[in-house]
């Protein structure tokens, strides 16, 4: 477990984190999983709820394996990202919905186009990590699928 | 011993050196899915052509143990044969004996054979099947693999040079492939690697199989450093001979004229309606190239990498072309630094060959980003705008849509040398889109309006209706000629056919400085 300062829009967390091994299925880092983070400023409202005033409480060394092997239930396990920079416009498929390989499961506009941005197989849409009105980074996680 | 015994003698030397490593060998290559390599010439030239040279050579190593070890034709067999009635040489080893490893005289008859291929003109076919360097011959092999990268360099731009990658190709021995023009893969077979997965998991920790790290999808669509990628060796070897048919034999010729029965006055009414109105939207360029090609035929090159950028070749009234093309419907077809190194390999290639170069552009700009920045793309891009230049073959323009700032001018632009540049009415050709523009040209009026969100959008009207056109370009010279998309395939052919007898020199030098 290592302990890490993390400035976020001035506001300072204490972070600590435990590499996964073997034990866990491969957890790829999945940008809307819930982060255990201790708090040592006051919180913003977005925070994981812990009280503001409690300074830098440590979490129990239990609870965090237990939210990294949460998330992997959510991602499937091909990943789409982003090609480029650029605004997400529209989203067209939910997570759940079945998919063919070349089937438009949402629109990016950059470059000023709108490219359609595409199921790289057939499977079923496990997570959609992204929102309509999104700006993303090349190679930020759009949406997963499970085979 | 008479005659006749000699004769005999002479015939079962040849049938056992026909067995190779020896029949258990042969059935464990067929198990694990490969062909021989004698097969694999069968099936890839016209039949009853090859011709064996070299078969009686065999190693003189003698060092631990190797003196009495058989090696039959040393691993790998050389000769001559033909494709489609054209004569090619070539290579192709022998995993059943001894691994298809290279020593010494493995080596020296491939060198024997792309000597021959070199003085005689002819295409070189390089089936590698190797477990690498044969290390009992120590340094000589790798002499030998040194000796075939500089005849790979000699033979660069004077005869095609294909590479078949149809079981291990690891180490040193990659670099052959990477020297030649294009390479063919194919799946579960094929691997390349500069080392393989166990080098890599004691180096880095990595864990990673030996498709993932080298196999034909990877190499397709990562790394770029395959060309073509089958799912049998069968397809692999028809689409060998389909590339050879669009190539001439060396680079004093010129490509083949096939009789096309696609008339060369054919319009193509689906043109006209082909670019959204709404210039957001995209469309796939592949359908434009196949309704301008002869019978809609294209053989595209690196078709899973870079898809941003489709390179290929096809026919316009029977007389091959080398086809580049921006995808839109790929990274909206801006150019990045791996769609500028594909089409400026592919260009160079087509320059070497004599095949005329046709371009079709629907650009939106170089894509920015820190990534594109951090990794070059200033010097990759630069090969785009270099290989254009350099090129002395006819070129050809097709503006479809957008050719906007750097990107117009690095895709086949007057500016390069490029002997006709055609627009579509569609076209936009400009400094930049309509809405950065207005903003910086109009700054001051729109800041000053009234309704400032109003006076932008009359800004950015009046800026596309006098820039975003073909018309603006036109007026200059720099576009030869507005066309109608339907008549793209007659406009196309003709302009080649008057290019035939272009002849362009340039100054006397060794060889430019391309940024690579």
């Amino acid at each position: 477990m290592r302990r890490f300062m993390i400035n976020v829009n001035g506001k300072s967390y204490e972070v600590e984190v435990e590499e996964i091994l073997d034990g866990v299925s491969a957890a790829p880092a999945v940008p809307l999983a819930p982060v255990p983070a201790v708090v040592s400023q006051p919180v913003p409202q977005t925070a994981p709820s812990q009280q503001s005033a409690a300074p830098a409480a440590q979490p129990k060394p239990a609870e965090q394996p237990q939210a990294a092997a949460v998330s992997p239930v959510k991602a499937g396990s091909v990943q789409v990202k982003a090609p480029m920079p650029g605004t997400i416009l529209d989203i067209r498929m939910q997570a759940g919905d079945s998919i063919k390989k070349g089937q438009v499961v949402l629109i990016l506009e950059a470059m000023k186009m709108e490219n359609e941005i595409m199921a790289p197989q057939d499977g079923i849409i496990s997570s959609i990590q992204t929102s309509k009105g999104t700006s993303v980074n090349s190679g930020d996680l759009l949406f997963t699928i499970n085979e | 011993m008479s005659t006749e015994q000699k004769i005999r003698e002479m015939q079962n030397k040849k049938r056992s050196l026909q067995q190779g490593g020896g029949v258990s060998r042969i059935e464990k290559q067929h198990k694990s899915g490969k062909l021989t390599a004698r097969e694999r010439i069968e099936k890839l030239v016209d039949p009853g052509s090859f011709a064996e040279v070299d078969s009686f050579v065999t190693h003189r190593c003698t060092e631990f143990g190797m003196e009495k070890e058989n090696a039959p034709a040393d691993g790998v067999i050389i000769g001559y044969a033909t494709i489609n009635n054209r004569p090619v040489y070539l290579y192709s080893q022998d995993f059943t004996v001894r691994g298809g490893s290279l020593g010494e005289m493995h080596a020296k008859k491939i060198t024997k054979i792309m000597d021959m291929a070199m003085k005689m003109g002819c295409p070189i076919l390089c089936i590698n099947d190797s477990g690498g360097a044969r290390i009992q011959e120590g340094i000589d092999s790798l002499s030998g693999y040194g000796e075939i990268f500089f005849r790979n360099t000699m033979a660069s731009g004077v005869i095609p040079q294909i590479s078949v990658i149809l079981g291990p190709c690891a180490g040193g021995a990659v670099y052959s492939p990477a020297l030649t023009d294009f390479i063919f893969m194919v799946d579960h077979i094929s691997k390349m690697f500069i080392t393989g997965p166990q080098v890599v998991q004691a180096a880095t920790g990595e864990q990673v199989t030996e498709e993932d790290l080298g196999g034909a999808q990877t190499h397709n669509q990562v790394s770029g450093v395959a060309h073509f990628k089958y799912s049998t060796e069968e397809e692999c070897f028809t689409g060998i001979r389909s590339l050879l048919s669009y190539l001439p034999q060396n680079n004093l010729e010129d490509t083949l004229i096939y009789n096309s029965n696609d008339d060369l006055n054919r319009l193509a009414p689906e043109l006209n309606s082909i670019i959204p109105d709404n210039p957001n939207k995209s469309y796939d360029v592949k359908e434009v190239i196949r309704h301008i090609v002869d019978n809609g035929e294209f053989l595209e090159v690196q078709s899973l990498f870079a898809q941003n950028i489709v390179v290929g070749f096809a026919r316009l009234n029977g007389r091959s072309i080398g086809l580049i093309a921006n995808q839109p419907k790929v990274k909206a077809g801006a150019l990045d630094i791996d769609a500028s190194d594909k089409a400026a390999r592919f260009i160079r290639f087509c320059n070497c060959f004599n095949v005329p170069i046709v371009t079709l552009t629907d650009v939106p700009a170089f894509l920015p980003g820190i990534d594109q920045e951090y990794n070059g793309i200033i010097r990759h891009g630069a090969k785009l705008l270099y290989a254009y230049s350099e090129a002395t073959v006819p070129k050809v323009n097709v503006i479809l849509r957008k050719a906007y700032g750097g990107a117009y001018i690095a895709m086949s632009s007057k500016h390069l040398g490029t002997d006709l540049v055609y627009a579509w009415p569609t076209a936009e050709i400009a400094v930049m889109g309509p809405e950065g523009a207005a903003n910086i040209i109009f700054r001051k009026e729109i800041e000053k309006a009234e309704d400032p969100v109003a006076k932008r959008q009359e800004k950015i009207q009046e800026y596309r209706d006098r820039f975003t056109n073909p018309y603006a370009a036109a007026a200059r010279g720099y576009i030869d000629d507005v066309i109608e998309p339907e008549a793209t395939r007659p406009r196309l052919i003709s302009a080649l056919e008057m290019l035939q007898s272009k002849r362009e020199t340039r100054p006397p030098k060794k060889h430019g400085n391309i940024p690579l």
